[in-house]
């Protein structure tokens, strides 16, 4: 089976700094990845690349076997959606309005949206219970409407791929669980997703694999159980070892409170 | 996750039927009405009801009333009806590129860029004209798209146009370019008509046009307006950002030369008639933003009719309001647009200024 999305030998620098190396993976259909690492090392780095806005400075991204800089960036956002960590929006849209642009890659430059469009569009919002916040304006929606409203945005897009950026951000824990519940329904859907996460103990369960990437290091594959392992997270994470027992309390007491 | 069972008749047409199409109707009514009280109005009173009987064709006008209302009025109206159109327009398409409620091709440096390029043509150059345009139109747009890009390329910083940077590059410019404008007034030997016409541009004067004038105008905005309908779109697309924008695969940088280029014509459009307005391109698009909401597509041909109607308006209490002088209704449209853009400004998020 293709890849959706190969990552052959990619290399990413800003500046002088290389904040990505030789990075070789794989997405399949049907895979739900955690990208987890200390801040900096490069996880929404990895997202741009693999949406296509970032361009690798070395080796190869590809989208099921093409090279994704041969794509026109509207090709590509028909298969990978990305849903940016903050969107500011200037003007007070409504949540259709704001989903909407998800259409975007599909209209013509003088058309406007048609049938297949608006049920695109009900379809992103009714999986994401957005629906009845339609008429909303984005603007004034609760940190939790806000970020289920931008997943829209993305579904809208008819993705195979889903690409969250932090997607727990802001979330009080309450939010934090629906958007777990949400990623498992996406993912159930068939939806292939990748997503940056930040709270370790929001990952064990839901997704299949986990990407742990530190500075300086090649980046680590595997189950949760083979990457949520204090020894593991204490060297990539940097911790000092008299907090490793907050470590372990930490993972093991959110652990418990999932299952 | 409790989710929401919809069933709901018929299919979901999004945000379209939503559109209250009676509105165009409504203001293409209003226009129409105050054209013929505007027409009405000044000097010599002629009766709302003379006109409109001389409009369905049993006209019993005195020879000295055609004479007015043909030769003075009508083409004072309909200059008022294109500036007001062009300049909110044009208002409205560099809102969406700056992504800023407060850009308004006066504000910006766009209208001075113009009114710089115009003066070269009156005190530098002989008139001479390119298929059919005159040199000073001409150069009015140039000026317009040189300022822009200049305003643009300072203030934009990482894909960001910063208020205060959008502002302060667009005072510093459009400054400059009217004093500069005084400059060439300097050099000018012939102390005439130059002069004259620079006065009433940096006034914001709308002069008395003639019909080619006004032909040449009514062009300009019609390329204008059909150049921004394709433009509204993406304008929306654009609101999310840059970066986001371009996921989505619009061609951001594509986008970005044809607003500038179409809103440049709109403004020379603007200043080829009336100079120096103020504001007009600020409050239209925001007021209509508060009925329609921020969707460039529906606010296109609401905000060039309700800007048509605005202007004409102000330029008629311009002109009648302290009669026998004459108020340039740049004067006007600053005195309340000036406040206006302060209570903007206010309102703007402490955060979005830094």
């Amino acid at each position: 089976m293709k890849p959706l999305i190969e990552f052959a030998q990619v290399g990413f620098v800003y500046g002088t700094r290389s904040v990505v190396r030789d990075l070789d993976a794989c997405v399949f259909e049907n895979q739900c990845i955690a990208v987890v690492g200390p801040n900096g090392a490069g996880k929404t780095t990895l997202l741009r690349l693999a949406a296509g806005t970032l361009a690798p400075a070395s080796g190869e991204v590809s989208l099921q076997g093409r090279d994704l800089r041969l794509l026109k960036q509207r090709e590509i956002a028909r298969s990978v959606a990305f849903v940016p960590q903050n969107i500011e929006v200037p003007f007070s849209f409504t949540v259709e309005q704001f989903v909407e642009q998800g259409r975007t890659p599909f209209l013509k430059m003088f058309g406007g949206p048609c049938g297949p469009d608006y049920e695109a569009m009900r379809r992103a919002m009714e999986l994401t219970d957005t629906w009845s916040l339609r008429t909303r304006v984005f603007n004034e929606l609760s940190g939790g409407e806000r970020q289920r409203a931008k997943i829209a945005l993305g579904l809208a897009q008819q993705p195979q791929l889903l690409l969250l950026d932090e997607p727990m951000q802001h979330l009080d824990i309450g939010r934090q669980f629906e958007m777990i519940d949400l990623i498992e329904l996406l993912s159930r859907e068939g939806i292939a997703i990748v997503a940056s996460m930040h709270d370790l103990a929001l990952i064990q369960g839901t997704f299949s694999s986990v990407w742990l990437m530190s500075p300086d290091e090649p980046m680590r594959q595997g189950s949760a159980e083979e990457i949520l392992r204090p020894e593991v997270l204490e060297v990539a994470f940097n911790c000092q070892p008299h907090h490793r027992h907050r470590l372990m309390d930490r993972m093991r007491n959110r652990m418990e409170h999932i299952v | 996750m409790a989710r929401e069972v919809t069933e709901e008749c018929g299919t979901y047409k999004g945000a379209q039927h939503r559109r209250p199409f009676w509105l165009p109707a409504m203001l293409s009514a209003l226009v129409l009405l105050a054209v013929l009280v505007a027409a009405g109005m000044g000097a010599v009173h002629v009766q709302f009801g003379l006109l409109v009987r001389q409009l369905i064709g049993g006209g019993s006008l005195t020879a000295d009333q055609r004479i007015i209302l043909f030769s003075i009025r009508l083409p004072r109206i309909v200059a008022s009806l294109l500036v007001g159109a062009a300049l909110s327009a044009s208002g409205l398409l560099f809102q969406g590129l700056f992504r800023n409620p407060l850009a308004d091709p006066y504000v910006i440096g766009s209208s001075g860029g113009a009114v710089l390029g115009a003066s070269i043509g009156v005190f530098l150059l002989p008139p001479m004209s390119v298929a059919g345009f005159g040199a000073t139109t001409l150069l009015a747009f140039a000026g317009a798209l040189g300022s822009i890009t200049l305003v643009y390329w300072l203030a934009h910083v990482d894909g960001r146009t910063p208020v205060v940077a959008l502002l302060l590059a667009g005072f510093a410019v459009s400054t400059m370019l009217s004093y500069a404008s005084y400059f060439l007034e300097v050099l000018d030997h012939d102390f005439g008509t130059g002069m004259r016409v620079l006065t009433s541009w940096l006034h914001g004067t709308i002069a008395q046009p003639t019909w080619p004038q006004l032909a040449i105008v009514t062009l300009m905005l019609a390329i204008g307006l059909a150049g921004s309908v394709p433009l509204a779109r993406n304008l929306n697309t654009l609101a999310l950002g840059e970066e986001y924008a371009t996921h989505l695969g619009l061609s951001v940088q594509q986008t970005r030369i044809a607003v500038i280029v179409i809103g440049s014509i709109l403004t020379a459009a603007a200043v080829a008639l009336g100079g120096l307005i103020s504001f007009v391109g600020l409050i239209v698009p925001h007021m209509l933003r508060m009925v329609l909401g921020p969707d460039h597509v529906r606010l296109l041909p609401a905000t060039a009719l309700s800007g048509a109607l605005f202007l004409l308006i102000a330029d008629t209490v311009a002109r009648t309001a302290i009669a026998p002088a004459e108020l340039p209704v740049g004067v006007l449209t600053a005195l309340i647009g000036g406040p206006f853009f302060l209570y903007l400004l206010r309102k703007a998020k402490q955060g979005d200024l830094s």
